[in-house]
């Protein structure tokens, strides 16, 4: 039984591909996770955007972000399968398991450090009401031209 | 409550006695410290993962030319700049960010 990781798996396919095509496409994806033995979490397509630079004459192209379940083996089978299809202008997949993982720890540890904090200064756990529209009002204040002439901040 | 403000925003914690040396506190801050000072966008803003798909977070890092800004320019810290470097390269790849504009 090998581990598995999630993936994101971002892949641009010509942007004159049909609905058939893209589906079919995802189709494919679909089939080699399954065959590890992963899955699908989700699937997001951005539709059709302006590529940055041109790839093989083409200046757009369909985005579709995957985010997958499965292990590392899978990787390597859908990078080959899709470098090989034509449709295909560009693809890539990263782990993104652990800086996920990394970015909700360091949340949570930052949140109680927040609450302790206040409870220390005997403050209420989350701030109130009043506090929220001060900082809101600072905040609103700080972003004048460029941070010059203003109060004792 | 109102005591307590006030003790925060003339700096050091316990030195609030005096009004007036409240004040000068204040101004003596104020010379030391430069105006300008460089901060990193992303500890402020309390972003623990530079994500490649978020073009409106990288772009400000990327000036006219699309070289990734160092940090001696933007301030950002080190670590953050390590996770923008690698998230600007993956949006590179994918063509959502240029390499080169001329």
């Amino acid at each position: 039984m090998s581990i598995h990781r999630q993936y994101e798996l971002v892949y641009i396919a010509m942007p004159d591909s049909t609905e058939e095509q893209l589906a079919e496409l995802h189709q494919q994806v679909a089939t080699v996770v399954d065959r590890f033995g992963g899955t699908i979490e989700r699937t997001e397509p951005w539709g059709r955007r302006r590529l940055a630079y041109e790839i093989g004459r083409q200046r757009e192209g369909v985005y579709v972000l995957e985010i997958l379940n499965g292990p590392g083996a899978m990787t390597t089978e859908l990078d080959r399968r899709l470098r090989v299809l034509d449709i295909v202008m560009r693809h890539l997949v990263i782990r993104v398991d652990e800086v996920l993982a990394k970015e909700s720890r360091s949340q949570t540890r930052r949140k109680s450090a927040t609450v302790a904090r206040r409870l220390r200064r005997g403050l209420p756990a989350e701030p109130t009401e009043q506090e929220l529209s001060r900082r809101k009002q600072e905040n609103d204040d700080a972003d004048g031209p460029d941070g010059f002439g203003e109060g004792d901040r | 409550m109102s005591d307590y403000d006030k003790d925060t925003r003339g700096g050091g914690g316990g030195r609030g006695a005096a009004k007036g040396k409240d004040d000068k506190d204040k101004a003596g801050r104020r010379g030391g410290f430069f105006r300008r000072r460089r901060v990193c966008k992303f500890c402020v803003e309390k972003i623990d993962y530079v994500s490649y798909k978020d073009v409106k977070v990288l772009t400000p890092f990327i000036p006219e030319r699309g070289k990734i800004q160092p940090r001696r320019i933007s301030g950002t810290c080190a670590k953050h700049q390590r996770a923008l470097q690698t998230a600007i390269k993956r949006a590179r790849t994918l063509a959502l960010i240029p390499y080169v504009t001329d």
